[in-house]
Order: structure tokens, then sequence, then C-alpha cells
């Protein structure tokens, strides 16, 4: 499982970095995907079966239509590339580049002090997430619906535009 | 063995596609010609480039769809404990889909579903 663990992020980290690199948007977004079920696979080697379930379903599945819907309606062909190019020069990866170094060298020596930092050992099955949903976190998970529900009146409010006239019936 | 039958389903899904592409590729008569290759859009020829730009409604139609594909991703755990939780469960999961059917209800009652 260890080798698993440390292949699948490689493949993420890697896949990550090309997504950010690619200048065109369509290849970014799928590198996106592929670095999603990565990550996916690394819950799944640290116990979390149902996480890894739904970054497939939610991230990999829904988001990434989000994104692909995005591409198609803001109609990117050549001259995207092109501004692309502009908008990102060689010079503008280097402050963000050293300070992602510096969190990555922050990361590893925390990792380095922490000696059980892998609970490979403990798998966190659907049942159990299931009774702290259901349980303590129930309030969570209502709220989570209101949440939800900002997120659908907000979607038809983004495409709305002005009352429908039908004939014989006014709104 | 946990996972047992998602290795079952993974295999069958691959065999099902494999073998339809195989048999096509095996039974098919390979004579392509330029008409042939050309891509198939309801029979009429293509008329201008693939890069148009797309209705914004279709995005509303990818929001409405991960709002339930969350929505979903909760009735899972839900569906596992469903005995154990009983009734409790029930009404917590009951109020919590009532929140996003009063919404549904609200946008498709304004028109939100309606193609313009």
């Amino acid at each position: 499982m260890n080798a698993v663990f440390y292949m699948a992020s490689a493949v993420a980290v890697l896949t990550t970095l090309l997504a950010i690199t690619r200048r065109e948007a369509v290849h970014a977004l799928l590198y996106l995907i592929v670095s999603l079920l990565a990550v996916a696979l690394v819950f799944f080697t640290l116990g979390a079966p149902l996480i890894a379930a739904l970054e497939v379903i939610v991230y990999a599945g829904a988001i990434v239509i989000l994104f692909i819907f995005v591409v198609m309606l803001l109609n990117l062909g050549n001259a995207a590339r092109t501004q692309e190019r502009v908008w990102l020069p060689k010079g503008a990866w280097r402050a963000p580049g050293a300070l992602a170094l510096l969190l990555g060298g922050l990361l590893l020596y925390v990792l380095k002090q922490e000696s059980r930092w892998m609970p490979v050992d403990r798998v966190v099955d659907v049942k159990e997430v299931a009774r702290a949903l259901f349980g303590p976190y129930v309030l969570a998970v209502e709220i989570a619906s209101v949440l939800l529900l900002a997120g659908l009146i907000g979607a038809y409010y983004l495409v709305w535009r002005g009352p429908i006239r039908r004939p014989g019936r006014r709104d | 063995m946990e996972y047992f039958f998602l290795l079952l389903f993974t295999g069958l899904a691959a065999v099902l596609v494999g073998a339809g592409l195989l048999t096509s590729y095996l039974v098919a008569p390979h004579r392509p010609n330029p008409l042939k290759n050309s891509p198939y859009e309801c029979g009429e020829p293509t008329i201008g480039q693939s890069w148009v730009q797309f209705n914004v409604g279709y995005y509303l139609f990818g929001l409405l769809f991960l709002v339930f594909d969350v929505e979903a991703a909760f009735l899972y755990p839900w569906a596992v404990v469903f005995r154990q939780v009983g009734l409790t469960g029930l009404i917590e999961m009951g109020l919590f889909l009532l929140v996003l059917i009063v919404g549904l209800v609200y946008a498709w009652r304004k028109g939100a579903l309606e193609w313009v």
C-alpha cells in the first residue's frame, strides 16, 4: 500500500504541475482530471474509501463539468493561447514558485518531526462517516443543504434574463 | 475481498467495451475514403469551426447538476446506516431534501428550467 501511495502522490504532483503550465485550457483540464483521480487513490491508501469515491464523483465528475462548460462559454481559441503567453511571462513564476518551495520545505520538516503521520492501519469506512454525519454533525449536514440551496438559487439568477413572458399569463 | 465487486464491475466494463470495439474492428469491412472519414454531424456538411460561443444556459444545468450531485453524496452514507439511524435519520434527511426541493420548485416556478 505504501508503494501505491507514493506512486499516486507522484502522479498527482506531476499532473498538477502540467495542469498549471499547459497553455491549452482543455489539455490543462485533462491533466486536472488525472490529478484528481490520483488524489482519490491517495485518499484510498490513507484509509478513507468514501472520500476517495466522493473525490471521483464530485470533483472529477461534477466540478470538472463546470470547468468544461466555462471553456465552452468563453470560446477559447488560438487568440486565448497567445493571450495566455502574454499574461504569464517566464518571470511571473519566480515569486509564487519560491513561496511554494518554502511551504514544501516546511511540510517536509513537519513530516520528519511527526513519525506517525500516515494512518494506513486504520480504515474509516462509510458506516463510521455516516454515524458521525447523522450523530454529532447533523446540524452541519442541515446547514450544507442551505449552502446547496444558495448555489441553486445563485445558479438560477446567474442566467436570469428578466421575467419570461408567456401569452395569457402574468409573472 | 471487500472490493471484489468493484474489481468485477471494472473488469466487466473493460471487457464489454473492448469486446464491442474488437468485434466491429474484426467484422467491419475496411474501405476508407475522404467522405467516410469526415466527422459525422447528423448527415449535414460541417459549417464553420467547432469553436463557437455556447449558450450560457448550459452553465445553469451544469450548476444544477453539481448541486444535486453533492446532495446525492450525502444520501450514500445515509443509505448505509438507514436502519441504525431510523426515524431520526429519516426526519433529518427529509429536512435536508425539503430545503433543496423548495429551492428547485422555486426555480422551476420562475421558469429557470425552460430553454430560452
